[in-house]
């Protein structure tokens, strides 16, 4: 009765197709964004009349947690089971709850630097991507 | 047995997954384009990088709102938790007595949030209110309005009347799906009323204690409607919560920006507290 279906475990092919969409996208925002005397606009609204306020910046940061939650499906695709294990927390995480952890506590670290450091919040990231290894390898 | 696999099962989450995107995904990304940028009306936005989180940061209105709110869940919990359970224990399992409390524990729960705030408005009032006025009769100084522990004891009773019921109702379905097998072999083993409390109603009762705190401390976290109807953040500003504050900054002045970041740290506090309490009482569970 279970219908156990055969994984051919296509995975490269996945990841190469959520890379290039990827990929696709931001170069059509950026072919999108207006030129004003030879120079691109970044911060410019990317919709006339505003609807929703979309900007470059902002649509980077959505798409990117898109990018994101596909990987983690090309991921459970190569590997399915979510890699389920008792890390230093001392209670049993999935994939899925790692990834959680990691922008969670991102959102965090940039507040903190925001509020305690400054407003170049670059450094912020950096830190937040060496957070999110550190979670991966040990939570 | 094998589990079954078959993806074609996603496509029936697509409904929940496009009512999901436009009532929650949808707004909660134009808040963050908002906190990013400023607007002076007309749809026309202007790029303002973090320069609003940090002017949210630094201000003392939002800790300070901040600190109310946490204050609040506190008191709230604290109350609302044990008194459920005190009464969920105490009401009775069989016979006509179980409907007629369920529906008395019901009934708090069936009216709309502004209503409660407005019974509560009326009821507290010193010149016609029956609580106000009867304590004004006893000599006992009260008024909401222009007394600052008087205003949160207002609101807090007001809470733990309105919502304790919901904490009873949940422990009470915990309670009355513990076999009577459990009670049994305590007798023959002569637990105390105390033991069979501490190793049979309480570790059963969990799972549903953990969605009542969970819903408690979400709900009194984001309290709006009955502080702005009772004392409208007043006196002062000592019951004016984040959002309280967040609706005078949106709406009120119309600083859109902002609002929008305050909202999204306000929004992010709830996840990271509503996680650890879950996290923590489902694991909590998983070793016992």
């Amino acid at each position: 009765m279970a219908a156990v279906i055969q994984r051919t475990n296509r995975w490269p092919l996945a990841l190469a197709i959520v890379l290039v969409v990827y990929a696709a996208i931001v170069g059509l925002l950026i072919l999108a964004l207006p030129v004003k005397d030879g120079v691109r606009d970044w911060f410019a609204p990317l919709i006339p009349g505003g609807w929703m306020a979309w900007s470059f910046p902002g649509a980077m940061f959505f798409l990117t947690i898109f990018l994101l939650l596909s990987l983690m499906a090309v991921w459970e695709y190569a590997s399915p089971g979510g890699n389920p294990r008792v890390g230093i927390l001392r209670f049993e995480t999935t994939r899925g709850d790692r990834l959680f952890v990691s922008l969670l506590g991102s959102a965090f670290i940039h507040l903190a630097w925001l509020g305690l450091v400054g407003p170049n919040v670059w450094w912020a990231l950096a830190l937040s991507v060496v957070y999110a290894i550190g979670v991966f390898k040990l939570v | 047995m094998e589990k079954t696999w078959n993806n074609k099962a996603w496509f029936m989450v697509l409904p929940v997954l496009v009512l999901v995107a436009f009532s929650a995904v949808i707004p909660l990304m134009t808040v963050v384009n908002y906190s990013v940028q400023d607007t002076f009306g007309n749809n026309e936005f202007f790029w303002n990088g973090v320069g609003w989180f940090s002017d949210v940061l630094d201000s003392d209105r939002f800790w300070e709102a901040l600190g109310r709110n946490l204050l609040f869940s506190g008191i709230i919990l604290a109350i609302e938790i044990p008194l459920g359970i005190l009464i969920a224990l105490n009401m009775p399992k069989k016979g006509f007595g179980v409907p007629v409390c369920l529906v008395l524990m019901s009934l708090p729960l069936l009216i709309p949030w502004n209503v409660v705030g407005t019974i509560w408005q009326v009821f507290g009032r010193v010149d016609i209110g029956l609580l106000g006025y009867t304590l004004a009769a006893l000599g006992i100084p009260y008024n909401y309005v222009n007394n600052v522990f008087d205003a949160w004891l207002t609101l807090i009773v007001m809470d733990v009347w309105h919502w304790t019921s919901l904490v009873v109702l949940l422990c009470y379905a915990g309670l009355v799906s513990i076999p009577d097998a459990y009670y049994q072999a305590a007798k023959i083993d002569g637990a105390s009323r105390w033991a069979v409390f501490r190793y049979i109603q309480l570790p059963k009762m969990k799972r549903v204690l953990l969605i009542a705190f969970l819903l408690r401390f979400m709900d009194s976290f984001m309290i709006y409607t009955e502080p702005f109807v009772i004392t409208g953040g007043g006196p002062g500003n000592s019951t004016t919560f984040l959002s309280i504050d967040l609706v005078k900054m949106a709406i009120g002045q119309f600083d859109l920006g902002p609002a929008a970041a305050m909202s999204l740290i306000y929004f992010l506090i709830i996840l990271l507290l509503s996680w650890i309490f879950y996290t923590v009482m489902t694991n909590s569970d998983a070793q016992n």
